[in-house]
C-alpha cells in the first residue's frame, strides 16, 4: 500500500476550482482575466501523481473519406458515433460546412472532436464579426489544425482525431488530412481509418492522372465506398451523409443510405 | 523514493496512474541524397509518405527551398519536419528583416544545428540532409542527426534507404576502393543527376518506404532547375 | 544488442554466367573489439559448394561442424556427391529443428550442382526460411549496405572476372560503413573447372 496517503493531506476535492476561485468552464473566457502566462486550454487538472491524459480514444467516429472533382470537393462520413463496440449515437453528423468555401470531416474521439469544433465555431463568429466579407479558407482551417494537433502532442495529451479538410482556396479545389500527431498531408483523395485500406482503393482506381472527375462521378464512387465500408467496417453504418463544397458554396447532403444486399448472407454458411 | 523525509513516489508504480502508452513519433519513411559540385549541388528526395505498410500518399515533397541557393531535404516523423521547416522558414525571414539580406547557406546550416539541439530532450525525429551554394559559389551539403550533430560533406545520403545508398555513394562519387592514377576525378553534374536517380531507383527496390517517384532540385548560380524522375510503386 | 550482431561480419553470394562467387569479411570480434583479422566465414563443403555463416562465432564453428557431419553421412550413404539445392533443403529443416531455441546465425550457400553445373545461391534467417532468387543474396551486420551496393552494381550474366569486380567492390564499400564488419576481404569465384580464391587488402580501421 503506497504510504504517502498518511503523509500528505488528501486534497480537499478535486477536478474543480480551487477555495475562493471560479470554475473554468470549458470554452469560456478565460484570456486576461487570470494573467498568467501559462494558462493553456486544457481542460485537465493535475492530480496526486500528475495530469492523467487520454491514451485511448472512447467514443469514436470510424473512416472518413475525401474526393476531388473538377471544381470541388466533397467528404463523406456516416453517421455513427460508437462507444467501443456499442453503436451508441446513430444520428450524429461527422461532416461538416465551415463556411461557404470550407469544409471538413472527423474520426476518431467525437469528444475531442467537439471541443475542437467550439473553437473553430469561435473562429468563424470572429469570420462573420468583422463583417468585411472575408472567411477562413481551407489551408487557413488545414494549417491551424496541423499547429493545435502538433502542440497537442507535444504535451503528451493528443487530441485523439483524424480530420479530413476540404474546400475551395482562390478557386482551386484543396483535399489535406491531418491525423493526431500534426501530420499534415494534401492529396487528390485522403481517407482516414478503414477507410484506407477500403475506400482509397477504389477511388484510385477511378482516378485517372491527369484527369478530373465529375461531381457526379465522384458522388457515385463515395456511395461506393460507403458501401463497401459499410459491409466490412464493423464500426459503420448505413446511412451517411455527404459535404459537397464548389464555387456555389457549402452544402451539407443527406442522410443518405447505402444500397443494402443481404442477399448473398443465405448463400454463405458456417456463420 | 524519499524527497525531504517525505515518501513521495513508489519506485515502480502509482496507484491509479495509467500506463501512457501514447507514442508522439511516427516513422514516416523516405530517403534523401545529396551531391555537390565545384559550381552546383543535386539533392533529391523521393515522394512517399509512408507509416508501417500504409502508403498515405505518393507525391509528397521533402524539399524545402529555402533560398534560391539553399534547399533543405527532410525526412523521418513528418510532423516534426513540418514543425522544423516552418520554424526555420520564420526564423530565416527574422534574420531577413534584421540585416537585410538572405542568410547564406553555411548561416542556415550552423542555425538548423541549433534548432535542433534546442529540442534535445525531445528530439525532432527527423534526418536532415541541407545542399546549396556557399558564398564562394561552390556546392556544399551538410547532414545532421536528430539531436543537431552537423558534418559538412560533399555527398550524404539519408533517411530509411540511407544505410543503402551512403556505400553506393562512396563508391561512385568518393571513388572510394577505386585503383585510380593520380587526383579524384570530379564528378559532372549531369553524372551526379544520373548517380542520385540510378540509387533511388536500387533503394526503391529493396526499401519498402522508399518509392513512387523522385524529386531532384538542381542548384547552381543561374537558379533552381527541378525534375521528377518515377519510380516503382509497390 | 542483437546476438547476431555481437561478434559482427557479412557474407555476400552472386551468381554470374556458369560460375558464382562468394565474399567474406575477414574480422573477428566481440562488439566493438577486434580479436582477430583472419577470420573467414566461408566454409568449402564440397568441390563446387562453399557455404557462408555469419552471427555468433561460437554457433558458427558449431554449425559448420554439424553440417559437415550430416553432409558426410548423406554422401556416403548415397555414394554420390551432395547437390546445393538438397545441402539447402537438409540446412533449412536442420535449423527449423532448433525453431525456439535457434543457432543466431545466418547462412549463405553459393555453389555449381555437380551435375548439370546450374549455379546455385541461397540464404537464410536464422530458423531456415529459404531464399533461393537469381541474382544475389547478403547476410551480416552490413545487409542493409550489401544491398545496396549489390542492387546498383549487379547485372545479368557477368564473367568470371567481371564477377569478382563486382562482388568486391560491393562488399568493400559495404563493409567500409560498418563499424564491426571488415578488416580485409576473402572471394571464391567458383566455375566449372576452377575455383579462385583471392584476399583483398582493405583499410583496418
Amino acid at each position: 500500500m503506497y504510504a504517502g496517503h498518511q503523509v500528505i493531506p488528501q486534497q480537499f476535492w478535486s477536478n474543480g476550482p480551487a477555495p475562493g476561485q471560479f470554475y473554468n468552464f470549458t470554452g469560456g473566457y478565460n484570456g486576461l482575466a487570470t494573467g498568467s502566462a501559462n494558462q493553456c486550454k486544457e481542460y485537465t487538472t493535475p492530480g496526486l501523481f500528475g495530469t492523467q491524459h487520454s491514451s485511448s480514444p472512447i467514443t469514436t467516429g470510424t473512416s472518413v473519406v475525401g474526393i476531388k472533382f473538377d471544381g470541388g470537393v466533397m467528404i463523406a462520413a456516416d453517421n455513427l458515433v460508437s462507444y467501443g463496440s456499442l453503436a451508441r449515437y446513430q444520428d450524429v453528423q461527422r461532416v461538416f460546412k465551415v463556411n461557404n468555401k470550407t469544409i471538413m470531416g472527423a474520426g476518431g474521439d467525437f469528444a475531442d472532436f467537439q471541443s475542437l469544433k467550439r473553437s473553430i465555431d469561435q473562429k468563424i463568429v470572429e469570420d462573420l464579426c468583422h463583417g468585411d466579407d472575408l472567411e477562413m479558407k481551407p489551408k487557413s482551417l488545414y494549417n491551424w489544425l496541423t499547429r493545435v494537433f502538433y502542440n497537442r502532442r507535444s504535451r503528451f495529451n493528443p487530441l485523439w482525431l483524424e480530420m479530413v479538410v476540404g474546400g475551395l482556396d482562390n478557386g482551386e479545389p484543396f483535399l489535406g488530412h491531418v491525423d493526431l500527431r500534426g501530420r499534415a498531408y494534401e492529396d487528390d483523395v485522403v481517407a482516414t481509418g478503414f477507410g484506407k485500406h477500403l475506400a482509397l482503393p477504389l477511388v484510385r482506381e477511378q482516378l485517372v492522372e491527369g484527369k478530373k472527375l465529375t461531381q457526379e462521378q465522384a458522388s457515385d464512387v463515395l456511395r461506393k465506398c460507403m458501401e463497401v465500408l459499410y459491409y466490412r467496417d464493423c464500426r459503420s453504418m448505413p446511412k451517411y451523409s455527404v459535404v459537397v463544397c464548389t464555387k456555389d458554396g457549402s452544402v451539407v447532403q443527406g442522410p443518405f443510405n447505402v444500397n443494402e444486399n443481404w442477399q448473398l448472407a443465405t448463400m454463405v454458411k458456417g456463420y | 523514493m524519499n524527497f525531504m523525509g517525505i515518501e513521495q513516489f513508489p519506485d515502480y508504480k502509482v496507484p491509479g496512474t495509467q500506463h501512457q502508452d501514447f507514442s508522439p513519433y511516427e516513422s514516416n519513411g523516405g530517403s534523401i541524397v545529396a551531391i555537390a559540385g565545384d559550381d552546383y549541388v543535386v539533392i533529391a528526395a523521393d515522394t512517399r509518405l509512408s507509416s508501417g505498410y500504409t502508403i498515405h500518399t505518393r507525391k509528397q515533397n521533402k524539399l524545402f527551398q529555402l533560398s534560391g541557393k539553399t534547399v533543405l531535404g527532410s525526412t523521418g516523423c513528418w510532423c516534426d519536419t513540418l514543425a522544423l521547416t516552418a520554424l526555420v522558414k520564420a526564423r530565416m525571414q527574422m534574420y531577413e528583416h534584421t540585416h537585410l539580406k538572405t542568410m547564406s547557406t553555411d548561416a542556415i546550416a550552423q542555425m538548423l544545428s541549433i534548432i535542433m539541439y534546442n529540442k534535445r530532450f525531445f528530439p525532432y525525429y527527423v534526418s536532415n540532409v541541407l545542399a546549396g551554394l556557399d558564398n564562394e559559389g561552390k556546392g556544399v551539403v551538410y547532414s545532421y542527426d536528430p539531436i543537431g550533430h552537423c558534418e559538412r560533406a560533399t555527398y550524404r545520403a539519408g533517411g530509411s534507404a540511407g544505410a543503402l545508398l551512403q556505400p553506393v555513394l562512396d563508391n561512385q562519387i568518393g571513388f572510394k576502393n577505386m585503383q585510380l592514377d593520380g587526383e579524384i576525378p570530379k564528378v559532372s553534374k549531369d553524372r551526379a543527376v544520373a548517380i542520385a536517380t540510378d540509387t533511388f531507383i536500387s533503394a526503391a527496390e529493396r526499401d519498402i518506404y522508399t518509392g513512387d517517384a523522385v524529386c531532384i532540385n538542381i542548384i547552381t548560380k543561374d537558379g533552381i532547375e527541378v525534375k521528377e524522375v518515377q519510380l516503382r510503386k509497390d | 544488442m542483437s546476438i547476431l550482431a555481437y561478434n559482427g561480419g557479412c557474407v555476400v553470394a552472386m551468381r554470374g554466367k556458369d560460375c558464382v562467387a562468394i565474399a567474406t569479411d575477414r574480422r573477428f570480434g566481440v562488439q566493438a573489439q577486434t580479436i582477430e583479422t583472419d577470420f573467414e566465414k566461408v566454409f568449402q563443403f564440397n568441390p563446387r559448394m562453399f557455404v557462408g555463416l555469419v552471427g555468433l562465432q561460437t554457433d558458427i564453428l558449431t554449425v559448420r561442424d554439424r553440417l559437415m557431419f550430416r553432409k558426410n553421412l548423406y554422401e556416403t550413404r548415397e555414394n554420390r556427391e551432395m547437390q546445393p539445392a538438397r545441402f539447402a533443403a537438409m540446412l533449412s529443416s536442420f535449423l527449423y529443428e532448433h525453431r525456439f531455441g535457434p543457432y543466431f546465425i545466418e547462412p549463405v550457400i553459393a555453389g555449381l550442382d555437380p551435375k548439370t553445373l546450374e549455379p546455385f545461391i541461397c540464404n537464410m534467417d536464422l530458423i531456415g526460411c529459404p531464399n533461393v532468387p537469381d541474382d544475389f543474396v547478403v547476410a551480416g551486420t552490413c545487409g542493409e549496405q550489401l544491398y545496396g551496393m549489390c542492387e546498383t552494381l549487379w547485372k545479368p550474366d557477368l564473367e568470371p572476372n567481371q564477377l569478382f569486380e563486382v562482388i568486391s567492390q560491393a562488399m568493400i564499400n559495404a563493409f567500409d560503413r560498418d563499424a564491426i564488419s571488415g578488416w580485409g576481404a576473402t572471394v571464391y569465384i567458383i566455375e566449372k573447372d576452377k575455383i579462385t580464391v583471392k584476399t583483398l587488402k582493405t583499410r583496418m580501421d
